[in-house]
């Protein structure tokens, strides 16, 4: 039976380093770089879009199921980044945290909210030894009707914040640079200039231009 | 809790009697931004570097001080998403004191109750312990209370305190500035103060949070607009 003080342990489940870091946690933000896809999302004045890459890798492969872009309810959209198998888990829970808040409550499931609490699923699996993180991030999208149009991201280490612009995955760095620099002096950005400003930041930064085939998009 | 695999406890001893994963949860609140508290004659303040990852971040979307209850708020240094299910627990705890005893539960038996929480999780099998100090503050009854509770279960009251990053530099500057007959307010620009000396880059109202709970035992998180004015009357 493994017992875990520091002898090895703490990569193989989430415990304590000796420096105070969870490397389990940090090995999952790895698994989603590893996927090889960037996505990007731009929340606009009135509007909120996030893009992705669609990546089949096989020919044979029926195009229409493969798919990273998951609808949690008629009202809010849920990017998933990363493998794939734990994306279908995620959205399992969400769809049902949704419908049971609809049920109980009376009213759409808050986009906040939501975001919360799948943050909190995320934080247990790096508090309990019995399950690992989940290797995703996830981007959460819709429009609120008190708050206008909202862009969350929710991340293996069960973290959580709205944004104005984000990006995951495989240049999740480059991306955040890159929309830095574009939403840096807050502009209030319309339909048609959420949608340019996510696509652009893709094709730039993956330096590429894409078919409408090759990528997935979500917009409220 | 946990499955029946690892119902066994991840933190045991280590030959030389230490408990090594409190020490390393301990390491990561020192690695987190730090929080302060103080208790003056006449209420409590607890404030927070609230630095951001990037500019993108929607910074009205993140909140480090969390209410408890309408009079008891509470701040943390270290992980947040472990702050979030301690910050749950403890409400709810609140409101089962509340449905038996119909009374608000009083500042030091929450701390109480939350600490026994967090101690749980260094004992119970298959949980590793939480990765955050927090700091609790009150006003009931008994009058202002401000204690820190660690990733250990342990915990103490205390007239000022600060945790994570900063600590040593903080202590220091608070144990020269804390006087007893303190009122709220320069309880509030002692805080600012102390936040200043170890703040990497621009101080305002967007990257700092303060919370403050005075005799009205409403505690209040402070708006940006708030804490700039506070910010100009320390200048």
């Amino acid at each position: 039976m493994s017992r875990g003080t520091g002898a090895g342990y703490d990569r193989h489940i989430t415990i304590f380093s000796p420096e105070g870091r969870l490397y389990q946690v940090e090995y999952a933000f790895k698994a989603v770089k590893a996927a090889g896809i960037t996505s990007i999302g731009v929340r606009g004045k009135d509007s909120v879009c996030v893009v992705t890459q669609k990546k089949v890798p096989d020919k044979l492969l029926d195009q229409s199921s493969v798919t990273n872009l998951f609808q949690i309810t008629k009202f809010i959209g849920l990017l998933a980044t990363g493998l794939p198998a734990d994306a279908r888990s995620l959205v399992q829970h969400a769809r049902n945290e949704a419908a049971e808040f609809r049920f109980k409550m009376g009213y759409e499931i808050p986009i906040d909210y939501l975001a919360k609490r799948l943050a909190d699923k995320s934080q247990v699996y790096t508090q309990h030894a019995y399950m690992r993180p989940l290797g995703i991030v996830a981007i959460v999208l819709g429009i609120d009707d008190e708050l206008g149009p909202q862009l969350f991201k929710c991340d293996p280490a069960g973290h959580f914040a709205g944004y104005k612009a984000t990006s995951a995955g495989h240049k999740e760095q480059e991306s955040v640079n890159f929309l830095e620099k574009k939403m840096k002096n807050n502009p209030q950005l319309s339909y048609d200039e959420t949608v340019q400003t996510a696509v652009s930041a893709l094709q730039s930064i993956l330096l590429e231009d894409f078919k409408a085939t090759e990528i997935e998009l979500c917009i409220f | 809790m946990g499955d029946s695999q690892y119902s066994f406890s991840l933190t045991t001893f280590s030959p030389s009697g230490k408990l090594v994963q409190i020490e390393y949860a301990l390491m990561a609140v020192a690695a987190g931004q730090t929080s302060l508290g103080i208790k003056a004659s006449n209420g409590v303040v607890i404030a927070t570097e609230k630095k951001l990852p990037s500019i993108l971040v929607d910074e009205t979307s993140v909140r480090k001080i969390q209410l408890i209850t309408p009079n008891i708020g509470v701040v943390y240094s270290g992980m947040g998403p472990d702050s979030r299910v301690l910050v749950r627990k403890s409400r709810k705890q609140a409101q089962q004191y509340y449905r038996l005893y119909k009374e608000h539960i009083p500042v030091s038996q929450l701390v109480r109750e939350t600490a026994a929480v967090m101690q749980e999780f260094t004992q119970s099998g298959g949980v590793r312990p939480f990765g955050v100090s927090l700091l609790i503050a009150g006003f009931d009854d008994d009058g202002p209370h401000l204690y820190q509770v660690d990733p250990s279960g342990s915990y103490f009251s205390w007239k000022a305190s600060a945790i994570g990053k900063n600590v040593s530099n903080a202590e220091t500057f608070l144990e020269k500035r804390y006087t007893d007959d303190m009122e709220l307010e320069d309880a509030v620009h002692t805080a600012i103060l102390t936040l200043k000396e170890g703040f990497e880059g621009q101080i305002s109202g967007k990257n700092i949070e303060i919370g403050i709970v005075g005799p009205d035992r409403k505690f209040k998180v402070l708006t940006p607009a708030e804490v700039d004015d506070y910010l100009a009357e320390v200048e």
